[in-house]
């Protein structure tokens, strides 16, 4: 009943350095394309057409480039290196210049997240210089919005994500500490709305699903860790599912919320059904840790990918789960 | 003479100069006479002459009224005579006109039988033919027309019977020709340079219908000349063709006809000659072009392949004369007429060609005119849409016919048809698609090419044809790449290679003007539907591609309505087209054919190792050498025959060849028809290319070289290295990707072997990452797979010693023998003083300037590389690899297999090779595959022994004193003892030893050893040792190879100390003896003078007239 197991579509090379973070952009113009960034301070914008990198920005001054995403209403490209800036690009009509620059000052390996409030302006959630510290900033003004320093000691802040829910009271953002535990922060009262220990281990990587208000996160044992917020904004751990091997780097939901991928340090992408977590695929090629995923945002449901990009240097593109799908 | 002299221009003069003669002529007719006359003739100037001419002619005719038997020498003088007289003057009587034609023809016929050629001399008939064409052109305009009154009719026709038995039976071409031209004049359609009457169109009709009368005669007998014998040269043709086309386009003229007889009774006074008489009624016309259809299709059928261009232009300009003037009139006839001409557009002489096209579209410009004009009238039958609707029709029939045609008929008829159908395309132009929309006839049409491009598939030799390394790894700058042979192709049922290019062009015109959508589907099902078509159908499908691109497609010129659309594909339908087909090429069934069947391949690639070309001269292994030597390899070379699978069995292979090359050829053709378009389908196809560019069938790589290249240069790249490196990532992503799935795709070595061979180091970061895929894979599947990665990992040192070509090759001085002048004991000795001083510390201040010529210490480079960095720098990317590489190989060099094992130690001598710019990395290396490298030079197969030999040296070079001790200590004594032991068997040993392993194995060590003690200066004690073991050797009753190679072996030592070894040869026999140049000086006793000749004396001998020859001659 098994099929045997697929191999990817693609694998793009030549990034020359471990790839720490992906992200698609296929909405924009005709040519699909996918970002990466490297540990050796590059961002490679590959068209997925070509299947080659169409342009290389080098911004970080070598060190590790750790998150990119891009801002939707224009080709702007934002960018997080280990030298404590966050960078904006501009990237439009082939140009790629350094925009602005905001400098963080966290030395580890949490990633921004964003959130688009309003056409033109958008506020930014990061690691701040202290230990637990998150800072929130708006931009493009930089005025600081919140700092959320948490009472307890957590540790260090490994993740977090920012989100407008829809009952309409301000953003929220859920981190994860170096000590296991998940914190739910309402950004606009800067409180902790609830607190829940999600792992004995620190939290890797977490992602939320806004539609359905579920998150999972991983860490460096073998258990990836669900949870929901209730109507009361309480964090609510669900349900386990145990891995066969510990590590996981990130975590990805599809964009349909049927499809949960994570990236492990056993080299090997896994797949699970987004709703009941249950397993479905392992993607083998990596010849060392997987260190990011992403699945691609395209229009068409049969083109849009999955993308892992590993340690070994090499991103590989898959198309997975993808041929019956109806936009509905 | 007279034309110098003035001419006589006075009436008078001429009068009384001429009389003499002209009476003399009268009295007495004889030869002298008349040209006495001609002579004088020739004074009088024209005008003159003109008046006179009654009198003049009067003798003349008067010598040709004399009854009786005549003269012919004279008939022949006489109407030279009155041809002068005719050609410089005007007939301006009727009565002259009539007697003079009728009294040249009475020349022309037999006394006896006035319908038939006189049996006369071919001079005298040309000179009375010539006679008659200038009395036709002489007459006046107003008596001209009488000839063809009713009355006239009988001589007229007694004329043209007499002219045309001579065009068909005569013998000389000159008189047949001359017949015909008459004939021409007769009917007033010469078309010679002189002045002609002009008819009006009155004047016309009544030629015309006088002429029909005749018409069936000419028509007929000409016909018959024209596709008479071939032998009768084209000028005879020609002419024949012009009195054929003239007169029937007098005859038959739409202009004559439409505006009806003239109907006026005859007179009666004509009594029977009313039954010559003809009435062109509608009647009369339809039944003639019935018959003149027939006549047409002979003729057609006969010149439209005619061998001469002119006979070819001449039918065109029948075609267009009649085309022009009786289009209507003809009817039936103008099927096969336009049918000539739609032929004739691929005529290979280019003035055909232009003439033709010139014609046809004058034909439909003709045809359009008249339709626009009957569109305003609305009276007459005739439109534009007959003449599209006929060739419409012609080429439906076509097509119906084809398959047949293509079967039943012979190379000739069929390159005919095929051009035909190939004008009727061009003509037709942008609505050959509407033709093509018939399924029926698509299906007709693709039906007879499928049929007629059967290829032959029985060739055994495509089979038998291997590649081997040695094309493949062919040297990436060689600059002819088309010099690769390509196969001709066979086909079954034509071996014209001008079918061939017709065909292709057919399929090129259909793929130009047809829908490509259409086509790319219909040809594609016939692919799939059968393996019988499926060669056929891609080869179809490619031109058709091509043509759809408009290569080689000559559409200029002609072509209906061009103005509407140039051609049928945009770059956007020809890229969706060109991907369908190139899915269906290279998908799996199709594309992973098997070309070799499995044991011949086992065999031949033993056989390839283990033939002794790969193991010539193993003393001088420099890496391009070794890579001479695989060359080397030549198939054909193998003694036995291998055992030939079954016969269908290799049909089966060969077609797969065949189908393998012309897809191969396909997606070359694509790459042509998309351009620069093509590069963003190299993600799919190149990769399925360089496959089969690593494949063993010879023909079925070269077919992917040539492909190849024909891609990089569609795509604008300049060679196959700027193709493959700027598209490695899409390469190597196939190759890793299959690496990991060998199972299903074992040809990912391969590709990568081609991508390599074909590259530079430019490739290396990327490929580093796929050989550690490589490498991985290997680990993964030692058991299976370990011969197919070795020839990659072959074909990465390859690469990587090419790309970085170390010291082992270039920097490392080679040893040159040392000087061989004779010691100057002077120098020697003030030398010595010089130096005894020095030591002592006398004069080593003024001594300076001497001093300079005393070598520098040595070792100083040494030192610098001691105090070099003591950062331990990052090992480069290619020594990464290669120790890698290294590694598996200490593995697989103790792996059952002999081929592998001898292939592992190629690769493990690239590999030192390559490290041997790096000791620190080497060394390690080297102490890590020592015991298993020993194995092999001690205790293996003769093969792997002398190939270990070669490691051997090649690592004696870099690594000196490491291996030196150990050759020593490990290798020499065994080597050398089992030598001495074997010495005495093989000296008694009869012829059948050679064929034993003892004795190749002693060959080997025999071989292999010389050049080991050279390239790793060993010491005077393992000389010592080897020396020993191979002096047995030098003797005469060895084997012929073991006294070569044991000579080889003192060779090489000689070279490392010559003194030594000329006093152990002397030792042993000693041709001369050494007087001492000075009493004083003892004399030289070596042991070996005097002694009788022995076995070894030949040997020594050799050696010392080859290695010491000068010094010999000088001491002695």
């Amino acid at each position: 009943m098994f099929r045997p197991a697929p191999s990817p579509v693609y694998t793009l090379r030549g990034a020359g350095g471990p790839l720490n973070t992906l992200h698609f952009s296929c909405h924009g113009g005709d040519t699909p394309l996918l970002f990466s960034g490297s540990g050796k301070g590059a961002i490679h914008v590959w068209n997925l057409n070509t299947r080659r990198a169409e342009k290389i920005v080098e911004g970080h001054s070598g060190s590790s480039v750790i998150w990119v995403s891009t801002l939707q209403e224009t080709d702007t490209l934002i960018s997080q290196g280990r030298d404590m800036q966050v960078c904006l690009w501009d990237l439009s009509e082939g140009r790629s210049e350094a925009m602005d620059s905001v400098w963080t000052g966290s030395v580890g390996f949490c990633q921004c997240s964003v959130l688009e409030t309003s056409p033109g302006t958008r506020l930014l959630a990061f690691a701040g210089q202290q230990t637990e510290e998150i800072k929130i900033i708006e931009l493009p003004s930089k005025t600081p919005v919140c700092t959320l320093v948490p009472d307890a000691k957590l540790g260090m802040v490994m993740c977090i994500k920012l989100w407008q829910p829809d009952s309409g009271q301000g953003p929220l953002l859920v981190a994860g500490y170096e000590d296991g535990s998940l914190l739910l922060w309402d950004v606009t009262q800067r409180s902790m709305l609830s607190q829940a220990k999600a792992h004995p281990e620190p939290i890797m990587c977490l992602t939320f699903d806004i539609t359905c208000l579920r998150g999972v996160s991983g860490s460096s044992e073998d258990k990836l860790s669900s949870w929901m917020l209730d109507r009361q904004n309480n964090l609510q751990l669900q349900d386990d599912v145990t891995l066969v091997n510990p590590g996981v780097s990130q975590l990805c939901v599809r964009g349909d919320g049927k499809l949960l991928a994570s990236a492990g340090w056993d080299h090997r992408v896994r797949l699970f059904g987004w709703k009941k977590l249950r397993p479905l695929a392992v993607l083998q090629y990596h010849t060392d840790m997987v260190l990011s995923v992403a699945f691609s945002d395209h229009q068409d449901p049969r083109q849009r990918l999955l993308a892992a990009g590993s340690k070994d240097h090499r991103i590989s593109l898959w198309s997975i789960y993808n041929e019956g799908a109806d936009t509905g | 003479m007279p034309s110098i002299m003035a001419q006589i221009s006075d009436p008078k003069i001429a009068f009384a100069y001429l009389r003499p003669a002209c009476v003399l002529l009268t009295r007495a007719p004889t030869v002298t006479n008349v040209e006495t006359l001609s002579g004088q003739l020739k004074e009088v100037d024209d005008a003159t002459l003109q008046q006179l001419q009654e009198y003049v002619l009067f003798p003349l005719r008067f010598v040709l009224k004399v009854p009786g038997p005549k003269n012919e020498k004279l008939v022949q003088t006489v109407a030279e005579a009155m041809s002068h007289v005719l050609e410089d003057t005007c007939v301006q009587s009727w009565e002259t006109l009539r007697d003079l034609l009728l009294e040249l023809c009475l020349c022309l016929c037999s006394p006896t039988d006035p319908g038939k050629p006189a049996d006369t001399s071919e001079e005298l008939k040309s000179a009375v033919l010539r006679c008659l064409d200038a009395l036709l052109h002489a007459a006046y305009g107003d008596i001209v027309f009488k000839l063809f009154e009713p009355v006239m009719l009988p001589g007229l026709g007694a004329a043209i019977s007499l002219l045309l038995a001579l065009a068909e039976k005569e013998k000389s071409r000159d008189v047949q020709a001359a017949a015909l031209k008459c004939l021409q004049s007769l009917t007033l359609q010469c078309d010679c340079s002189l002045e002609h009457v002009v008819p009006s169109s009155e004047e016309r009709c009544t030629i015309g219908s006088t002429v029909a009368s005749f018409l069936p005669g000419i028509t007929v007998a000409v016909a018959r000349i024209i596709t008479g014998d071939l032998r009768q040269g084209h000028a005879v043709t020609i002419r024949a063709i012009k009195v054929w086309s003239r007169t029937v386009g007098l005859v038959m003229e739409d202009a004559q006809i439409q505006a009806g007889e003239p109907s006026e009774t005859p007179s009666a006074d004509l009594g029977r000659i009313t039954q010559l008489m003809v009435q062109r009624t509608p009647a009369w016309v339809k039944s003639t072009a019935e018959k003149l259809s027939v006549l047409l299709r002979k003729i057609i059928s006969c010149t439209s392949s005619h061998q001469h261009w002119r006979v070819r232009l001449e039918m065109v300009e029948l075609d267009d004369h009649l085309l022009a003037r009786c289009s209507q009139s003809l009817g039936e006839c103008v099927g096969p007429l336009l049918e000539a001409l739609v032929g004739a557009v691929n005529d290979e002489e280019p003035r055909v060609r232009k003439r033709c096209e010139v014609v046809l579209s004058e034909v439909s410009q003709r045809t359009q005119s008249r339709s626009s004009s009957d569109i305003t009238s609305k009276s007459s039958s005739s439109s534009a849409q007959t003449f599209t609707d006929v060739l419409s029709e012609n080429l439906h029939s076509l097509a119906t016919s084809l398959p047949r045609l293509m079967r039943t008929s012979n190379d000739q008829k069929k390159l005919f048809v095929l051009n035909v159908f190939l004008g009727y395309l061009k003509v037709l132009g942008p609505l050959v698609s509407v033709v093509l929309n018939s399924a029926a006839h698509l299906e007709r049409i693709s039906k007879a090419l499928m049929q007629v491009l059967e290829l032959d598939v029985m060739d055994v030799r495509i089979v038998e044809e291997r590649s081997h390394a040695a094309t493949i790894e062919t040297s990436p700058g060689s600059p002819d790449p088309y010099t690769a042979h390509t196969q001709r192709k066979h086909f079954l049922y034509f071996t014209d290679e001008k079918i061939f290019s017709a065909l292709m062009e057919i399929c090129r015109t259909l793929g130009y003007y047809g829908n490509i959508y259409l086509l790319t589907d219909h040809f594609l099902d016939l692919y799939r539907q059968s393996s019988a078509y499926r060669k056929q159908a891609a080869t179809v499908l490619n031109e058709v591609v091509r043509g759809a691109a408009g290569i080689a497609v000559a559409t200029d010129g002609h072509g209906l309505e061009r103005e509407v659309r140039g051609h049928s594909a945009s770059q956007e339908d020809l890229t969706v087209a060109v991907v369908s087909v190139m899915e269906e090429y290279t998908s799996l069934h199709n594309w992973h054919l098997i070309t070799v069947s499995e044991e011949t391949e086992r065999d031949q690639q033993d056989q390839q190792l283990l033939s002794p070309a790969g193991l010539l001269s193993i003393s001088n292994n420099n890496v391009s050498n070794t890579k001479a030597n695989s060359l080397q390899v030549i198939p054909s070379s193998f003694g036995t025959p291998s055992p030939s699978p079954s016969t269908s069995a290799i049909h089966q292979l060969n077609s797969n060849i065949w189908q393998l090359c012309i897809q191969l050829e396909g997606i070359a053709c694509f790459a042509q028809a998309l351009g620069q378009d093509f590069r963003p389908i190299l993600m799919t196809s190149l990769y399925p290319v360089l496959e089969k560019a690593g494949e063993e069938t010879l023909l079925v790589s070269q077919a992917a070289l040539g492909s190849m290249w024909d891609i990089s240069e569609a795509c604008g790249y300049r060679s196959l290295k700027e193709l493959i490196n700027e598209n490695s990532d899409y390469l190597l992503n196939d190759v890793s990707l299959n690496l990991q799935r060998l199972g299903q795709h074992p040809q990912a070595p391969r590709v990568l072997t081609v991508m390599l061979t074909h590259s530079d180091c430019s490739l290396l970061p990327l490929v580093g990452d796929i050989v550690q895929d490589v490498l991985t894979a290997l680990d993964l599947s030692y058991d299976h797979k370990a011969a197919l990665f070795c020839s990659v990992l072959h074909a990465l040192m390859k690469a990587l010693a090419r790309w970085f070509p170390s010291s082992c090759e270039s920097a490392r001085p080679k040893h040159t023998s040392p000087p061989k002048e004779v010691l100057d004991i002077r120098h020697f000795l003030l030398d010595l003083r010089k130096q005894k001083e020095l030591a002592e510390g006398i004069g080593i201040e003024e001594d300076d300037t001497e001093d300079l010529e005393v070598p520098p210490p040595t070792d100083c480079e040494d030192v610098e590389d001691i105090g070099g960095p003591d950062v331990k720098a990052e090992l480069p990317a290619h020594l990464c690899i290669t120790k890698d590489v290294m590694e598996r190989c200490i593995h697989l060099l103790s792996d059952p297999s002999l081929r592998l094992r001898l292939k592992v130690l190629d690769v493990l001598e690239l590999c030192v090779c390559v490290l041997s710019e790096r000791e620190n990395e080497l060394l390690p290396m080297a102490h890590r595959c020592w015991p298993a490298l020993l194995q092999r030079l001690t205790a293996d197969d003769p093969l792997a022994v002398l190939r270990a030999f070669r490691v051997l040296c090649t690592l004696g070079e870099t690594c000196g004193d490491f291996l030196r001790r150990r050759v020593s200590k490990e290798v020499l004594p065994k080597l050398s003892s089992s030598l001495v032991r074997q010495a005495p068997v093989s000296a008694k040993a009869g012829p059948v030893y050679t064929h034993t392993l003892a004795y190749k194995l002693q060959l080997a060590v025999l071989q292999g050893l010389g050049s080991l003690c050279h390239r790793l200066d060993l010491g005077d004690a393992d000389l010592d040792v080897v020396c020993e073991a191979c002096l047995p050797y030098l003797s005469c009753r060895q084997p012929i190879r073991l006294q070569e190679a044991g000579r080889s072996v003192f060779q090489h030592l000689i070279q490392v100390d010559p003194d030594a070894f000329w006093f152990t040869l002397n030792e042993l026999h000693c041709p001369s003896s050494y007087a001492p140049p000075h009493p004083d000086l003892h004399p030289v006793h070596l042991s070996g003078m005097g002694r009788p000749r022995d076995e070894y004396s030949d040997n020594v001998l050799k050696l010392l007239r080859e290695e010491f020859g000068s010094v010999a001659e000088t001491a002695s």
